[in-house]
């Protein structure tokens, strides 16, 4: 998608935070060296195309964006929030990439266009099993810990801001 | 690496995957049309240092916050 979008004038990058979810094969960070190298394991594993950037190892980049695992941004070259999501979902970004890139058309075109502030929910698809995969990747302490916070979230104590919309 | 490269000593770089972010806070943190927060970073392909901004100057920058695991 990265590769697709370029040609319409966005560029990607990943920026590398806390691990999520440490386990023996992937700990929490100790050193900046180690947070570099988690990275590029992370690069070579998944062939990661776009840039991947390492925030430091007190997560300074990372608390200013929101704190989140797995957050997604769009920021115009004037540097302006243009789209957030809480959750990183590859149908979600691109409907938001072909509707920047469909403003910007109609303005070229002569359209003017004013700001307006928009929100909705998104909807991004789960899959249990491939999480797992991941949460094995980074050792068995992921998975008892990650097994342990989903009883703690079904027995009372839900994550924060979960949204209660569910259409089925 | 950029920043000071100590460790926050706050539980950021948690051992231990509790399960207590706050995705409420998020709505309200940083919307759309804030100027972005700009911070420095370490490219990971070649450990040189550089600045988030650094990216956003020729394009509109789509940008994914993660980790490995």
């Amino acid at each position: 998608m990265a590769r697709e979008y370029a040609d319409k004038g966005f560029a990607s990058v990943f920026v590398y935070t806390r691990e999520a979810h440490p386990g023996e094969h992937f700990p929490a960070h100790a050193s900046p060296e180690q947070k570099l190298a988690h990275a590029r394991s992370f690069a070579e594993r998944f062939g990661i195309e776009r840039p991947i950037l390492v925030d430091d190892l007190a997560g300074t980049g990372h608390r200013l964006y929101g704190l989140l695992p797995n957050m997604t941004y769009l920021v115009s070259r004037a540097g302006s929030v243009l789209f957030r999501a809480d959750w990183t979902d590859a149908p979600t970004i691109r409907a938001a990439l072909d509707y920047v890139a469909a403003a910007r058309a109609r303005r070229r075109a002569g359209m003017r266009l004013k700001p307006f502030y928009a929100a909705s929910v998104g909807f991004r698809w789960s899959d249990p099993a491939k999480f797992q995969e991941g949460l094995h990747l980074a050792g068995p302490q992921a998975v008892d810990d990650f097994a342990r916070a989903m009883e703690r979230w079904s027995s009372g104590t839900p994550l924060k801001g979960a949204l209660p919309i569910d259409e089925g | 690496m950029a920043g000071d490269g100590s460790n926050a000593g706050d539980g950021y770089n948690y051992t231990t995957f509790v399960g207590d972010d706050d995705f409420l806070a998020f709505r309200s943190a940083l919307p759309v049309g804030s100027k972005a927060p700009d911070f420095p970073v370490v490219v990971a392909a070649t450990g040189e240092q550089a600045r988030l901004s650094d990216f956003w100057r020729d394009a509109d920058l789509l940008i994914e916050f993660g980790s490995l695991t």
